[in-house]
């Protein structure tokens, strides 16, 4: 075979595998979804700005505190752009997002983009190291208790979680900070060491706002996964496993376990962004560094650029959180893939 | 799968099936427990907080003397001590426990009326209605509810009715997106079909078709999301958007309490453990309930 031949077929295979690429229903799917998200973060920054303009105060006001006299407010506003009408300022800021300028926050005057830049690493740090929490829990607890439906181990477990779960986030940092903080000084109660300064002193730092996060979280994911587990045990495949004498941890594990992981999957990534926004208050009350904290402070400034961005971060999260969710799960599951999409 | 016997499913290491636990439950009060003791708990709850303050006569849970602050529990007078600035803790807990219980039934009663009328709406209409309303609720799930609540707040001033009108823009798509789910299941069944070919118009058709079909399970929800809205109305009084100080919440008195936390940690525990069971209770409730009712 030439060379050219060669070419020729692998150029061939090329456009069959971009055409079966563009057929392919979790392309199709996700692109679908992608342009659903496009409109609902527009509605929500218009209604961000929306809200913030109807607000009294503005952020001149604010920077200069009571005290300042009316004309020295108009000084700022002017020097500000705050005396364009609403609808213009609007129409600025989102020219410049689509040009992928942020524009600069009016409180520091830093850029927004670096800003965000150095918050969101110590918020995604927290949320995953929840995430971990809660998951290695979760999971194993679950197959305990799934091991032997309504024996002690799930019984006790199921209350447990049960229990994990009505716990409020705030309430539990509280309740670890007088135990983990003040009684027994294990852990910091507030502040925070950055990953590149000292990783052991880092996870120290972040250790007690992650168990806030993530305890709760464990328990919700515990009982969903037992269920789950329950339900896949009823199956025919799993009495097929247990007839041909496979043990029934290798039944749990390697074939009801598997199966449910989807469910849990789905329900992880659909948290994804609410487990984002509960970051928020638990940031304020361990004094972190991060997106929540931030976005209080731009509140009280009225800081419109700081806080619009943070509400698209937000609402990205959420948006793009689901949007993964759907599209792991059509490629893992090829049930999905086929059918209708999962909803 | 369902005739396999009982005791076959249990050698099998699969659960017994459904039936067992009903058939342990006809005629048997243990059977209910599932249900009575969160139901009890609840009941409780609402006597302790709005008759237990009528019948029986309690210091005020405003305005204390601050000579008497930080008086330990069980002292005179003071059956749970004082707060840092005088207040009876007991009292406190009993007129906030109104405060976050009489928040929590509002918010849900709106959203349950609210959303669920706008979701079996959309649901039952289809087409551009469903879509609309959808995208709408799609970007006010997706807004931070504590801009909105901050608005609200400084806009209208803090306070409790502020408070449930803040917590209803969060609750009310998340009712509309059950509601919805619940009666797109619903929509394609025969008896739906056969109403509508009866000439059935449309709000009969969701008052009497709809409506009390999706009612378990908007009922269950609700009853989950009363825990859930108790504990976002606690931190938003964190943040000084909740309940203002000095009329007392379950919220604000964790918030107030936590300034003063490693020298009175009890002023934080006592209103904290007031919302975990409460919590708790609700969300054993919409538990069993769901269980019951067979809901997923």
């Amino acid at each position: 075979m030439t060379a050219t031949a060669s070419v020729a077929v692998s150029a061939d295979r090329l456009t069959r595998r971009v055409a079966w690429l563009a057929t392919s229903p979790s392309l199709r799917l996700a692109a679908r979804r992608l342009l659903i998200a496009v409109p609902v973060l527009w509605g929500v920054s218009a209604l961000t700005f929306v809200v913030m303009s109807v607000l009294p105060g503005n952020a001149a006001q604010q920077l200069l505190g009571a005290q300042a006299t009316p004309a020295q407010v108009h000084q700022l506003e002017l020097q500000l752009g705050l005396d364009k009408p609403a609808w213009l300022r609007y129409g600025d800021w989102l020219g410049g997002v689509v040009t992928g300028n942020l524009g600069k926050s009016i409180a520091s005057g830093q850029s927004v983009t670096a800003i965000i830049g150095l918050r969101l690493p110590v918020t995604l740090e927290l949320v995953v190291y929840a995430l971990v929490v809660s998951l290695a829990l979760a999971v194993p607890v679950a197959l305990l208790a799934a091991h032997r439906p309504g024996g002690l181990a799930d019984r006790l477990s199921m209350g447990i979680s049960m229990a994990g779960l009505s716990v409020a986030n705030y309430v539990l940092a509280l309740v670890l900070v007088i135990v983990l903080a003040v009684y027994l000084p294990v852990f910091p109660a507030i502040g925070f060491v950055p990953l590149g300064e000292d990783v052991g002193a880092n996870l120290r730092s972040l250790t007690l706002p992650a168990l806030a996060i993530g305890l709760p979280l464990a328990g919700f994911y515990t009982r969903l996964l037992r269920a789950d587990i329950a339900d896949q045990m009823q199956e025919d495949y799993v009495v097929t496993a247990r007839a041909k004498g496979v043990g029934p941890w290798q039944v749990l594990v390697r074939h009801a376990l598997r199966n449910s992981l989807f469910g849990l999957l789905t329900i992880v990534g659909v948290n994804l962004g609410t487990l984002i926004g509960a970051t928020v208050i638990i940031e304020q009350i361990f004094a972190l560094p991060g997106i929540g904290q931030a976005f209080i402070q731009a509140i009280n400034n009225r800081d419109v650029p700081l806080i619009e961005a943070i509400v698209l971060v937000l609402a990205s999260a959420v948006v793009l959180a689901n949007l993964l969710t759907d599209i792991l799960y059509a490629v893992l599951d090829p049930r999905i893939r086929y059918g209708q999409r999962p909803d | 799968m369902a005739n396999v016997p009982t005791d076959e499913r249990l050698s099998l290491g699969l659960e017994p099936t459904e039936d067992t636990p009903a058939a342990a439950r006809a005629g048997s009060w243990r059977g209910h427990l599932d249900v009575g003791i969160p139901a009890a708990i609840i009941v409780l709850l609402f006597a302790a907080c709005f008759v237990w303050p009528a019948l029986f006569p309690l210091p005020k849970p405003v305005g204390g003397n601050i000579f008497d602050a930080n008086l330990r529990p069980l002292s005179p007078g003071h059956i749970l001590g004082t707060d840092t600035v005088g207040n009876d803790v007991l009292s406190r807990l009993l007129y906030g426990g109104r405060t976050s219980l009489e928040t929590a039934l509002a918010v849900n009663l709106i959203g349950l009326i609210l959303g669920g009328t706008i979701g079996a709406l959309a649901g039952y209409l289809g087409g551009a209605v469903d879509a609309i309303a959808m995208r709408g609720l799609d970007v006010l799930i997706a807004f931070p509810a504590l801009v909105l609540a901050l608005a609200i707040a400084d806009s209208l001033g803090p306070g409790q009715g502020h408070t449930i009108l803040a917590l209803c823009f969060f609750a009310v798509p998340i009712f509309a997106r059950n509601a919805r789910a619940a009666t797109l299941r619903l929509r394609e069944l025969t008896f739906m079909t056969a109403a509508r070919l009866c000439g059935t118009r449309t709000w009969r058709m969701l008052v009497r078709h709809i409506a009390p079909n999706i009612l378990p399970q908007l009922i269950t929800f609700g009853l989950l999301s009363m825990g859930a809205i108790m504990v976002i109305e606690g931190a938003l009084s964190f943040l000084g958007l909740g309940v203002p100080l000095p009329d007392p919440s379950w919220g604000n008195m964790i918030f107030q309490g936590q300034q003063s936390i490693s020298a009175t940690p009890l002023l934080v525990l006592f209103p904290s453990a007031f919302l975990f069971v409460s919590v708790l209770a609700f969300n054993l409730f919409g538990d069993a309930l769901r269980a019951r009712w067979n809901l997923r």
